[in-house]
């Protein structure tokens, strides 16, 4: 039975009362007096509320209501609706992918907070590859706002379906016309992107032609004719007693970026056998400036010289010789063979270049080492470089000839990087049907029809087979921050393949790499090795066309050398402002290519540098012209430099790139013809009344007679004494001589929690640059452009001095009885004979625990840590700069503007997709507060702090810096010299360790070893 | 045997009676200003303004508009703080010291040379603060109770030994100066017949009447005073070039640095005092009280000092070479020989060689001549402070961090208002207050005896 309820308010509605309905019905029980009250002018002029206290209120609530009403800053925090699973705000996630661009290999573990890939390190279970300045540089490439947002039509933004509809109907309209389908890309080293390629060949009968746009074809078509297989095998760098390289940068950009860890094996001379470097080269790499001894050679004359060297060596094999002129720099050449003879087996001789001839006549003189085998391995072949410059050739001719029907560029940029760019660009009008996968709307993809933007790598699934046995994977470590899709998937896609690559690939993985492995244990480790070795072919080749090729002097004509530099190589990263700005190693220059010149052949043209009253370097301008074609480039006077060679950088000069690499330079590749990079006949007029403005990080090039910045001594030295070179210092007091550290005010700090210290082996260090980009990444330390840096106003916490050797020093200033001005005023010269060396010295922040900053802080902003660094409280700071002025090792940086959100500084930090990179465990810093090297604080407590959570010590090793994480020739050691078991701890008990200006006693927690050359004097 | 004892030259001349001596001061306060006065005051304040511009446009933007880098951190800023803290020197030097001593010949310029002490301490205290990279804390370097946790200043600093240096100086100055010109702002009051300026006089002057008690409080006071701040004359200089000498750069490490900016100071103080008390004296016709006398004594300090500051060059030379020390001999060799060996040699030339012309009795009474070494010691001593603080950090230990300086517009911008305002301040004080301490000077009219002969 259903009841009605009511419910009643009160008694009286209960009741009914009629009054109370009444009432109810009003909202006011009385009526208000309003009119009463309005009509009563006296009342009214009475009341308190006068008109004037009316206005003020208004004026109040409208100001208040408009104050109110103005912008707030807005901060984006946006919370997780649904946390993921493996994501804990603060804690980093590391994935293992790997890197590769078409010229490095790397297998990588990446750092990834909130989502966001933020660093990159070497993964320790892949011995094979390195990493570089580029590779650590490329998650910043991620974040490039110059990335396509969505596929292109036509230069218009389309959608993906309907590119993909008229792109397999202009296949299909090619396959009917009978035309070519071309897929031009550069090398590919991954497996089943390969397999893709042959489906999509299949599919649409298509061709797929591979260059390099640092092409070492010439190198393969010489292993072809020498070994019968076109192939690189790997180099052993580790075996190798003696290395002998004609112009090959093998620590820079030759082949491959893990030859510099080999190869600092062998340089420590601690080790049984050091080795012994000779470099023969016209330009000054890093590799040259790392070689014990090394030659200027005019680049035509490697040549003969390399003939030379087989001759000397042929001789001592009883081998016949060949005819060739007598080279200019025999005396060099034989006492390299010399010691290359002694070293049998265990030598090595590489050389650079793209031509065949050079490589035919090396891999002869492998041969009669007896090297292939020992340190020259063909049973672990590298797959990294298999491009074809003949192909590209033909390709280009069969466009123009209408034969093309539809090109897709994957991972090229051939109007950018081919010599004949710009006739593939006019030829690629004849082709109904062109495609890019280029993520920007470069040189090439701008004259393409279709861009369908591929994943940055850090988006990406793919593999790698980048060596014999070696199998690696790539996998997203986010989501694609654009509408891109991966090339893979494209091509997939347009094969009728799906565009499941993911699946594809597990699916390829677990048919043919993995056996009985299981796909998430590939996935987790990165990187998955078999024992497969390759057949090792004979050597059976012949040298007779390659000497007679060779054998003569070219003459008198200029030389012009192309060559890559650690931070821009190819070009393809040069909108990365971290590589534009990283200094290069030989002319600390930022920003630029320039022509290098030696200083006695532009004595001859009068060309000069000079710097101008702020110390930032002006240099001359010259029209250089090679084969009919002129650049209008400016000239840098380059110590070391082959008399008559010209260097000249490719990777500058990009359209198209973004804001940061456009306009940069100039394009060298337009010289590059048939991927040549040595070429002659080059002439040069100076441009009267241009000069050109360099910005470089360091002005001033020699150690001024200070020999005690870079301590030196040789290997026979060494070996009889092995504090040699490393002398105590003393100084003269009224008890005597004393070691600087006993001649002190300072009261020691107790050292009882952690003691951290970094050692630099200076004879490891190759002066690469890697740890600055690393430093970069991890501290947001910001990029300033060209003008400040001409400024002298880096912001690089850690820098790598390069000196030159002087011809004036302090013994011969002594025995000659120059005078003081004089010996000062030669010394700034760098050395101008052939013996100039080069020394490289990481500085960073010494976190002297006798600090000179921290005692003249008036507000005492850096302060001294109870574990031996010298902190910064960038809050504190107010900018007196005093600490900057007191710094002997000038590594302190000030913030003379905003570097973060100002238009002025328009390269990551200004813009919401650049900043995504900032790592947020570090502080952006603002304007007018110093800054340095924190030696990595917060990775240290990071360390601290899971050592505590777990209940237990920090482990010996477990605490690096991101600079000694990325090192890759183990240069920097890091660690607490508490614990008696760490690395660091034996470093600084070295005979080799010093502290840089000991004299000061500023007892710094940074040490350096001494360098060591295995040369004779 | 009549033997009559040389009379003492008058410290004033021309006969002025008491009477004369107030209508001489107060002229300037009470009359009109006349066309020079008044372009002075608008170029002046023009200079003034540009360089408000600038110091704002540094603030607004980051010191970043200055010249400096990594490696010079300080250049043009603190060369015009240690500039302008030197020309302060004078005036204490002036009115405690030789009050102290008892040189009466100070009083007809004391006032002068402590206003533009006070003046030049202002302008010099402009840069400290504006050379900080985020001035809107500039008081974080005062020992403050904060709430920022335990943060404290550190005691170690000498930069924070300045603040203290600088304020105390200043203090003292100020009340020094301000305390001797009661009984001179009590005259004008006096005198004044508009009501508003009687008040602001009568304020000024704290009710000075005169009374004996009002005299003999004002000499304690003087007394009590100058002996505070003697110590200070030396004190100031002497922390400001610790802000060098304690550090660790070649150049600046060097313990014969207080002693030395003592006397550079002095010796700029004198060639400033000498600069405007020259314009001065024949502007407000005081070349009666102002006289070839005083400009000759002032000539011989510059002379002494001047020859101080030679001898402390010298040394340093010969202590760099001595040492053996490689940084320090480069150090002092590039700044004979280095890049900016021209500004060295413009400093040797206006310091060391310029004021020996003093020797000769000819030029240093010659007021043309004097105005002329006055300026060439101002330039000079600030090319001092400029070579110590840049040819020192522009190639210290380290080549691979040298580096060079060169100004922006900024940069001197801010040094040519420091200038303008420096001269705003003076030119209304010309104006506005007793130029010569005309209650002490009374005391001295009768010092010679020349009177009583006629």
């Amino acid at each position: 039975m259903a009841t009605k309820k009511t419910y009643f308010q009160g008694l009286g509605e209960l009741a009914n009362n009629p009054e109370l309905e009444k009432f109810q019905e009003k909202e006011f029980a009385e009526k208000l007096p309003t009119e009463a009250f309005l009509s009563d002018n006296d009342k009214l002029s009475e009341s308190s509320t006068s008109r004037r206290d009316f206005l003020k209120f208004l004026g109040f609530s409208t100001a208040a209501a408009s104050l109110a009403a103005c912008e707030a800053p807005i901060q984006k925090v946006i919370p997780y609706v649904v946390k993921p699973e493996e994501t804990v705000a603060g804690v980093a996630n590391w994935y293992a992918s790997s890197f590769y661009d078409g010229n490095d290999f790397a297998s990588l573990l990446i750092k990834n907070r909130e989502g966001r890939p933020i660093f990159l390190k070497t993964n320790d279970l892949c011995d094979k590859g390195g990493i570089n300045a580029r590779i650590q540089a490329s998650v910043l490439n991620l974040y490039d706002s110059a990335r396509l947002k969505n596929p292109l039509a036509n230069g218009e933004e389309a959608s993906w379906s309907s590119v993909d509809q008229s792109i397999i109907s202009g296949l299909e309209a090619a396959k009917t016309s009978g035309k070519q389908v071309v897929l031009l890309s550069s090398s590919i080293i991954s497996p089943a992107t390969k397999a893709v390629i042959d489906r999509f060949a299949t599919k649409h009968n298509a061709k797929h032609v591979t260059y390099d746009a640092l092409s070492v074809s010439a190198m393969l078509e010489a292993n072809s004719d020498s070994f019968g297989v076109r192939t690189l095998p790997t180099y052993h760098f580790n075996k190798a007693d003696v290395v002998v390289s004609f112009a090959a940068d093998f620590l820079g950009d030759w082949l491959d970026a893990g030859h510099g860890k080999d190869y600092a094996s062998k340089r420590n001379p601690s080790v049984a056998t050091m080795s012994r470097h000779y470099q023969f080269e016209s330009n000054l790499s890093i590799t040259g400036a790392n070689a014990d001894y090394r030659t200027p050679v005019k680049a035509s004359e490697i040549g003969v010289g390399l003939v030379n060297l087989y001759n000397f060596l042929a001789q001592k094999a009883g081998v016949s010789s060949v005819k060739v002129a007598k080279s200019g720099f025999s005396t060099q050449l034989q006492k390299a063979a010399n010691d290359l003879w002694k070293a049998k087996g265990k030598s090595l001789v590489v050389a650079g270049g793209n031509n065949k001839d050079i490589h035919i006549v090396v891999n002869a003189i492998n041969d009669l080492l007896s090297n292939h085998g020992a340190t020259i391995d063909f049973s672990i072949q590298s797959k990294l470089k298999t491009g074809n410059d003949s192909d590209v050739t033909e390709l280009i001719n069969d466009m123009n000839s209408g034969k093309v029907g539809a090109v897709i560029a994957y991972n090229v940029n051939p109007v950018y990087n081919l010599a004949r760019g710009a006739e593939f660009a006019s030829a690629l009008k004849k082709v109904e049907l062109s495609v890019s996968f280029s993520d920007k709307n470069d040189e090439t993809a701008s004259v393409m029809n279709f861009v369908c933007p591929d994943h940055n790598y850090l988006e990406s699934w793919s593999d790698a087979h980048p060596y014999t046995g070696v199998y690696a994977l790539v996998q997203p470590t986010i989501n694609p921050l654009f509408n891109t899709r991966q090339a893979q998937a494209s091509l997939m896609s347009w094969t009728g393949l799906g565009a499941d690559f993911y699946t594809y690939l597990k699916s390829y993985w677990t048919k043919n790499i993995l056996g009985s492995t299981s796909w998430s244990s590939a996935l987790h480790d990165g990187v998955f090795k078999t024992s497969t070795t390759e057949k090792t072919p004979a050597y059976q080749g012949s040298i007779d066309s390659a000497v007679s090729a060779l054998s003569s002097l070219s003459g008198d004509s200029i030389d012009l050398i192309l060559y890559t530099k650690t931070g821009i190589g190819s070009g393809e990263f040069a909108n990365n402002p971290w590589l534009q700005e990283l200094p290069d190693p030989i002319t600390k220059n930022t920003w630029d290519n320039y022509l290098t010149v030696s200083p006695r052949f532009a004595k001859e043209l009068g060309l000069t540098n000079e710097n101008v009253s702020n110390g930032a370097l002006d240099g001359d301008v010259v029209d250089l012209t090679v084969n009919g074609l002129t650049l209008r480039v400016p000239v840098l006077v380059q110590p070391g430099q082959a008399y008559k060679t010209l260097g000249l950088a490719v990777g500058y000069g990009r359209i198209g790139s973004g804001k940061a690499g456009d306009g940069v330079g100039v394009n060298a590749f337009v010289f590059a013809d048939n991927f040549s990079t040595n070429l002659s006949g080059a002439t040069l007029t100076k441009v009267e009344g241009e000069v050109h403005g360099f910005a470089s990080t360091q002005l001033h090039h020699t150690m001024m007679g200070r020999d005690r910045i870079v301590k030196e001594t040789t290997l026979d030295a060494f070996k009889k004494d092995p504090t040699s070179g490393n002398e105590q210092m003393l100084l003269a007091t009224h008890k005597g001589p004393q070691a600087p550290e006993k001649v002190t005010l300072w009261e020691e700090h107790d050292r009882d929690v952690h003691w951290w210290n970094l050692s630099i082996d200076l004879n490891s260090c190759t002066g690469c640059g890697s740890c600055v980009i690393a430093c970069h990444a991890e501290n947001n330390v910001p990029v300033v452009g060209k003008e400040e840096i001409r400024r002298s106003r880096d912001m690089h916490w850690l820098r790598i001095d390069r000196y030159y050797s002087s011809d004036m020093t302090q013994e011969k200033a002594d025995a000659e009885g120059v005078s003081a001005i004089d010996k000062f005023l030669e010394m700034e010269v760098a050395s101008q004979a052939e013996t100039l060396e080069v020394v490289f010295q990481p500085v960073m922040c010494q976190h002297c625990n006798h600090a000179p900053c921290e005692t003249v802080c008036p507000v005492a902003a850096t302060t001294h840590s109870r574990e031996g660094l010298n902190h910064m409280a960038y809050n504190r700071c107010v900018g007196t700069r005093y600490c900057a002025n007191n710094c002997p090792y000038k590594v302190r940086r000030f913030n003379w503007f905003n570097y973060s959100d100002n238009e002025q500084f328009d390269f990551y930090m200004n813009d919401d997709l650049g900043k995504m990179v900032l790592n947020p465990d570090v502080t952006v810093r603002s304007r007018g507060v110093m800054e340095k090297c924190s030696m990595c604080i917060q990775m240290l407590q990071k360390v601290k702090l899971d050592a505590k959570k777990d209940g237990r010590k920090v482990r010996t090793g477990e605490a690096q810096t991101a600079c000694s994480i990325a090192c890759d020739t183990g240069a920097l050691t890091f660690g607490d010299v508490l614990d008696e078991k760490s690395d660091v701890f034996t470093e600084s008990k070295s005979p080799r360790a010093y502290h840089l200006l000991e004299e000061l006693n500023t007892a710094p927690s940074v040490w350096y070893q001494t360098k060591v050359r295995n040369k004779e004097i | 045997m009549h033997y009559e004892s040389p009379i003492r030259e008058p410290l004033i001349l021309e006969d002025k009676t008491l009477h004369d001596i107030t209508e001489d001061v107060a002229r300037p306060i009470e009359g009109k200003a006349n066309k020079y006065w008044w372009a002075l005051f608008i170029a002046a304040l023009l200079a003034f303004m540009w360089g408000a511009g600038c110091l704002a446009y540094t603030a607004g933007t980051g010191i970043g508009v200055w010249g400096l880098n990594k490696t010079v951190g300080w250049a043009w800023d603190i060369t015009n703080f240690v500039w302008w803290v030197g020309i302060g020197h004078a005036g204490t030097l002036i009115s405690a010291v030789l009050l102290l001593f008892r040189q009466k010949w100070r009083l007809s310029i004391n006032r002068s040379a402590e206003a533009m002490t006070i003046f030049a301490v202002i302008q010099a205290g402009l840069f400290p603060i504006f050379h900080m990279g985020r001035p809107w804390l500039a008081y974080w370097v005062l020992p403050l109770p904060n709430n920022f946790g335990s943060l404290w200043v550190n005691f170690n600093s000498p930069l924070l030994w300045d603040v203290f240096a600088i304020s105390t100086y200043l203090t003292v100055s100020l009340v020094f100066w301000y305390m001797g010109l009661i009984p001179d702002f009590a005259m004008i009051r006096d005198r004044a017949v508009k009501p508003t300026v009687k008040k602001i006089y009568a304020i000024l002057s704290f009710g000075w009447s005169g009374k004996a008690k009002h005299w003999q409080r004002f000499e304690e006071l003087s007394l009590v005073l100058a002996g505070l701040a003697t110590p200070l004359v030396l004190s100031v200089h002497t922390i400001v070039s610790m802000d060098f000498a304690t550090s660790v750069i070649p150049g600046w490490h060097t313990t014969i640095f207080p002693p030395y900016f003592v006397a550079g100071a002095i010796f700029s103080g004198f060639a400033m005092v000498q600069t405007l008390l020259l314009v001065m004296r024949k502007v407000v016709n005081m070349e009666a009280y102002i006289t070839i006398k005083h400009i000759e004594y002032m000539n011989i300090v510059i002379m002494v000092t001047g020859s101080i500051v030679g001898v402390a060059y010298i040394t340093e030379l010969f202590i760099a070479w001595y040492s053996g020390v490689e940084f320090e001999q480069y150090a002092f060799l590039n700044r004979a020989t280095g890049p900016y060996w021209w500004a060295y040699w413009s400093m040797m030339t206006c310091n060391v060689f310029s004021p020996q012309f003093m020797w000769f009795k000819k030029l240093r009474t010659s007021i043309a001549f004097t105005f002329f070494i006055s300026i060439i010691v101002n330039i000079g001593m600030w090319f001092e402070r400029f070579v110590i603080i840049v040819t020192s950090l522009h190639r210290d230990y380290l080549p691979s961090s040298w580096s060079m300086f060169s100004p922006t517009f900024v940069d001197i911008g801010i040094f040519i208002g420091t200038i303008g305002f420096f001269f705003v301040l003076f030119l209304l004080y010309a104006r506005t207050f007793p130029v010569i301490a005309q209650a002490e000077l009374k005391t001295i009219v009768k010092s010679s005896g020349s009177q009583n002969k006629k």
